[in-house]
């Protein structure tokens, strides 16, 4: 039996043994495993539970802030990776305190900060808003949940700090910011999950997505170890792919299909096509990612071993990847079909989130193709891409990855905290400026990447002008993505104290399948309205226009 | 004096309304200090300035890349972010 079956078979039975446990329970034993996860979510931390309040939403609101601010963090390190790409030399200075500033360090060290600080986070606390509510309790516990994310704060701050140097002392960095990672993840999947063992209500896919998401992680993991796969290439190339479809495709796909069905209005446009995505996620090898899994090397702490693979592996490779893009059209069609379900997207253009979740979901499917063709290449051997790989990673992180994951976290992030972003407007700038910048610049950086590709190719030495200029101008233009994240963390920090209130903390429409109200601006059917998940009991709200005549808005009083 | 009655000599001071032309001020005062630089530049041709051209030459070869100003505008946006923590968290 080939690797990649072999490793993914051990993957597939893990995954399925959960999710047999998780509805069926453990039976005598079930009770006993609560009281014993319970305590230890909250009285075996002794006073430093007693740190916090423990309020409801109190855990989610957290995660997300502190996701913020490594989105800050994390744009601004990948900006001046980009700058040293073509001015090696620029923090030449800094030399002087014994700190070398390397470009690919800093993209690492971004990567790091982006994909465990800012989209882990928002993830993560997007996730203990969303499960409880479709499960209409409340989270086992709101005191972990806080303490925790500090914890995971330290943890990315560790990695980051890894990131430049790997080795301090006798001190293995990174993979002492992985171990505090990974307590930190075990304790909020035992949260996650005694809060779905309260309940009995049916759990609907979302929030399957978002659990398959957590756990599929540490099990990825577990399968390469018990496979004896974890120190050949291909086994290490396969848990970093399962890994990033897990944890970071999963988890996004279930929070950003709740957040586009709460943020819009309308229900999903298809449980079937969500369900899909499930499988696919589970069934086939996510493409999404570097063509070196260096990353999940480092975190594992193992040492790297040269991608070799069999005639066999080569095809059931390619073959798995060719078909993650089932699951990844399923989800991009499924999010951008339920945004324009109805005409409540239309009016309500300015809702802070649902941009990034439309701009995200219109990237998936490009970029999984890129992706695709980039992998492929490397299991084939050929690496003619692999000059671009790197920069396709970041295309993924900064235009699928963080769009996807801070939507739904904005959208989220008022219903937990009581109260919305301070400027719709100052939102809807931060989000031109963290697209476009990142689009842009990072497409001109990809411009250099093949202009260099092709002139080793055609082994012409010395550096190109225009691969130069290209790279200048991406990096300068990926400044915007620092500004519209500044924007974005002073816009949700000043809303928490002085954004306008949410009227009602908990509404029925954050069920997704049920609204509270319908907002009627025009003529429209029966058929329609309970096409938008309206039941017996929903409210219609005649919503009437102002028929007098327009004037210019009168900027200051003469007195 | 009651708190209310040193309210009114506040607006009496300083009033209520920035009017609209003050900037005008700002702009001649600018305009007038770089004039006076230019100035300084015929009257003394091949001089330099004094303090400021003996304070340059100590960042030589420090901020001698453009991405300094950038860093620059990060490290107000990073005070920004901090300052908005603590002032909306203490405003009350």
């Amino acid at each position: 039996m080939d690797t990649i079956l072999s490793v993914l078979a051990v993957f597939w039975v893990l995954i399925i043994v959960s999710y047999l446990l998780m509805e069926k329970g453990l039976g005598i034993f079930g009770q006993v495993t609560r009281g014993l996860t319970m305590f230890l979510l909250e009285k075996a931390l002794g006073p430093g539970s007693d740190l916090v309040e423990g309020r409801k939403g109190s855990g989610s609101m957290v995660w997300i802030i502190q996701g913020v601010l490594w989105l800050f963090i994390s744009s601004t390190l990948t900006f001046i990776g980009l700058w040293l790409a073509h001015d090696p030399v620029a923090l030449h200075s800094l030399e002087a305190w014994g700190y070398h500033p390397v470009s690919s360090e800093f993209f690492y060290g971004g990567k790091f900060a982006a994909l465990f600080g800012c989209v882990g986070m928002f993830i993560i606390g997007t996730g203990l808003h969303i499960l409880p509510n479709l499960l209409e309790v409340n989270l086992a516990s709101e005191k972990n949940a806080v303490l925790t994310s500090f914890a995971w704060t330290l943890s990315v701050i560790i990695l980051v700090i890894g990131s430049q140097n790997n080795e301090i002392g006798p001190v293995n960095v990174i993979l002492l910011g992985t171990g505090l990672n990974l307590v930190v993840t075990i304790a909020i999947i035992a949260n996650q999950l005694l809060t779905k063992a309260s309940s009995t209500v049916e759990l609907a896919t979302p929030g399957w997505l978002i659990i398959f998401g957590l756990i599929g992680n540490p099990i990825a993991v577990i399968s390469v170890f018990l496979s004896g796969e974890y120190d050949s290439g291909l086994g290490q190339w396969l848990v970093y792919h399962l890994s990033g479809a897990t944890f970071f495709f999963s988890s996004i796909a279930g929070i950003s299909l709740y957040s586009a069905s709460f943020g819009s209005g309308n229900p999903l446009w298809s449980r079937t096509v969500a369900g899909v995505v499930i499988l696919g996620t589970i069934f086939t090898i996510n493409p999404f990612g570097n063509s070196d899994p260096s990353m999940a090397i480092d975190m594992l702490g193992l040492t790297s071993a040269e991608l070799i693979l069999s005639h066999q592996d080569n095809v059931a490779g390619s073959f798995l990847m060719a078909l993650a893009i089932i699951p990844i059209i399923a989800l991009s069609s499924n999010i951008l079909i339920t945004l324009r379900g109805t005409d409540i997207f239309v009016e309500n253009p300015d809702s802070a989130g649902i941009p990034e979740i439309n701009f995200g979901a219109w990237m998936l499917l490009p970029l999984g193709v890129a992706s695709l063709f980039i992998q492929t290449d490397t299991l084939s051997g050929t690496n003619e891409l692999v000059g671009i790989s790197n920069i396709v990673h970041l295309m993924v992180i900064w235009t699928i990855l963080i769009p996807l994951s801070m939507g739904a976290a904005i959208q989220v992030l008022p219903s937990v905290s009581g109260r919305y972003p301070l400027s719709q407007n100052r939102a809807r700038l931060a989000f031109w400026m963290i697209s476009a910048g990142a689009l842009f610049g990072l497409v001109l950086t990809m411009m250099s990447d093949i202009a260099d590709v092709v002139l080793i190719e055609a082994s012409i030495e010395g550096q190109n002008a225009l691969s130069h200029t290209l790279r200048k101008a991406g990096s300068v233009i990926f400044y915007g993505t620092v500004l519209g994240s500044i924007f974005h963390s002073t816009n949700l920090f000043s809303g928490l104290y002085r954004g306008s209130k949410v009227s009602s903390t908990k509404s029925p429409s954050e069920t997704t399948f049920t609204i509270d109200s319908f907002p009627l601006t025009s003529t429209t059917t029966i058929r329609k309205i309970l096409a938008t998940g309206a039941v017996l009991d929903t409210k219609i709200v005649p919503t009437f226009e102002s028929n007098e005549r327009g004037n210019p808005t009168s900027l200051h009083e003469e007195e | 004096m009651s708190d209310n009655t040193s309210d009114k000599i506040g607006q009496f001071l300083q009033g209520e309304k920035e009017p609209s032309s003050s900037w005008v001020i700002l702009v001649i005062g600018i305009a007038a200090s770089l004039s006076f630089l230019v100035i300084y530049n015929v009257l003394y041709p091949g001089q330099d300035l004094p303090v400021i051209s003996s304070v340059l030459p100590m960042f030589e070869g420090v901020f001698d890349s453009g991405i300094w100003f950038f860093i620059l505008g990060v490290l107000i946006g990073a005070f920004a972010i901090i300052g908005t923590i603590l002032t909306e968290a203490t405003i009350e």
